[in-house]
């Protein structure tokens, strides 16, 4: 603020101040006259104004006022560039505010780092803070219980992706994953039929029992062979592939849709899936802490 | 002390008058200088100015009254800064017009949204049914934003407004290259495209910070 800013500021505040004091003080009095009569001289209907001075309640508040003005402006900024004898400032409450919990958590999170991710989801400290970590960057695409959402996986199903161990985890958290299945519709002959046999065949590799239906049983036994084409990422035995990210289709676990429909349209228009990265977001302690709970998330069981 | 103050008291238009004058000290004290005060007149460094589709999501941002729902404004207490990023400050809001602070959070502050590692295509499904990716919330559904294609025609006037009125440092080729993507590459650009590519820019020039 330049200097002929903060006179300005300082001219006005000072004036406010001075020109209600006057205006109170100038009210205040009453000439010796005024003072004996005791009424201002208003009359209508037989009915008299009466002149009665300030109550002293509302003078005192008045007063007050003034006095809180003045403590305020010496204590707190107010007078152009005097910032106050306090040198309060709302950016520097926030830094003291971010200081503080700083000061108070990171021994916390030193500690956390010491245990291996694997042990420390038992922590009942740190699942809480993991919690509140997860509810603040991750609850948006998994949601708030963990359970995901159609084409963001459930983190409680002890299914996972790119692996569940500790350091798939916490990879997944900090590196982020970019999943991609290709559009596979003409690799397995193009037509809507064998589109639809395919489907068919991969919805019946976690439900036996539809092959019950001879139309189903035919469509899979005509979709097998074709399969070939999906086994270089999903496996011969279609159990998926964690180094790809390919999913188990043999665990009736479905991150895009479990209709046939939904199969369907996952094998004609391919799917790209996207984890974000986290490194930078959020520092490798808080990173350590979040791939533990996620880590707990499935393993509630254990303790 | 005579009795001035029935004068005043007598005279209501003299009573309006000097009203208005005790009321404007405070605006005189606490607003005129902002006028004139670098840290509210002068962008920050890192800021840009909009692209055309950013431009036509900020419209669309506003004909929606998303700024009813969503401030734009994170204030300096921690437990904003924790959840959405660097508090708001005055420079990254100069070529705004009109600003979109809002005052109301029934929805989370966007201000820093652009920050978040959060996908385009997250967007894109919030946008047309909320509840598909978060079952809890309350916002409405504006699945028309992906069938609507953008309506150009006011883009190159809007334009020249910002960089002729608004003082945004758009130069006369910045124009000329936005109007050609315009007729070019978003020339079929949904209402959603423009949306989730607004969103996206928003607190881009706090990046450095996060």
């Amino acid at each position: 603020m330049s200097q002929f800013w903060s006179i300005y500021i300082i001219a006005i505040v000072v004036l406010n101040l001075v020109g209600c004091a006057i205006l109170l003080l100038v009210n205040l009095k009453m000439t010796p006259e005024e003072a004996r009569n005791e009424t201002t001289g208003h009359s209508f209907d037989g009915i008299q104004e009466r002149n009665q001075p300030l109550p002293r309640w509302w003078l005192f508040l008045f007063v007050g006022t003034l006095i809180f003005s003045v403590v305020y402006l010496v204590l707190y900024p107010g007078l152009g560039r005097f910032g106050g004898l306090l040198n309060w400032s709302s950016v520097t409450q926030w830094e003291e505010e971010v200081a503080l919990v700083e000061k108070r958590t990171e021994p916390l999170f030193e500690q956390f780092a010491k245990v291996p991710v694997d042990e420390l989801h038992q922590y009942p400290e740190a699942r809480d803070v993991g919690g509140r970590l997860f509810a603040n960057n991750c609850a948006i695409c998994h949601g708030s219980d963990a359970r995901g959402a159609k084409g963001y996986p459930n983190l409680t199903d002890d299914d996972w992706l790119y692996g569940g161990s500790a350091d798939a985890i916490l990879t997944s958290i900090t590196q982020g994953r970019n999943g991609m299945m290709p559009p596979m519709a003409a690799a397995i002959g193009g037509t809507d039929e064998a589109v639809h046999d395919m489907a068919l065949y991969v919805q019946s590799l976690s439900r036996p029992d539809m092959t019950s239906d001879p139309q189903v049983a035919a469509a899979v036994e005509r979709a097998k062979p074709k399969f070939a084409a999906c086994a270089a990422c999903h496996g011969q035995d279609a159990t998926g592939n964690q180094a790809l990210g390919a999913p188990n289709l043999t665990d009736g676990i479905w991150l895009h849709g479990a209709r046939v429909e939904d199969i369907e349209t996952t094998i004609r228009q391919g799917r790209n899936s996207h984890m974000p990265k986290h490194e930078g977001v959020l520092s490798d302690e808080r990173l350590h802490v979040l791939a533990a709970y996620v880590y707990g998330l499935s393993r509630s069981d254990e303790e | 002390m005579a009795n001035y103050h029935s004068v005043i008291e007598k005279n209501v238009s003299l009573m309006i008058v000097l009203t208005l004058v005790a009321v404007s000290f405070g605006g005189l004290a606490e607003i005129v200088p902002l006028f004139w005060q670098k840290a509210t007149t002068e962008p920050m460094a890192t800021l840009r100015p909009y692209t055309a589709l950013e431009m036509a999501g900020r419209d669309i941002y506003i004909r929606e009254g998303c700024h009813v729902c969503h401030t734009q404004m994170v204030r300096p207490l921690r437990a904003e800064t924790e959840r959405f990023g660097p508090y708001s400050v005055a420079g990254e809001d100069v070529w705004e017009h009109p600003f979109l602070w809002g005052s109301k959070r029934t929805g989370p502050d966007l201000d820093r949204v652009g920050l978040r590692p959060i996908t385009e295509q997250w967007h894109r499904e919030h946008l047309r049914d909320p509840r598909q990716v978060v079952p809890e919330s309350n916002m409405p559904a504006y699945p028309w934003l992906a069938e609507n294609t953008v309506d150009w025609s006011h883009m190159e006037r809007t334009l020249k407004v910002f960089k002729n009125q608004f003082g945004v440092p758009y130069s006369d080729q910045d124009i000329d290259d936005q109007m050609n993507k315009v007729r070019g590459e978003w020339a079929d650009a949904t209402e959603e495209d423009a949306v989730v590519a607004y969103l996206l820019s928003l607190g881009q020039a706090r990046r450095e910070e996060r």
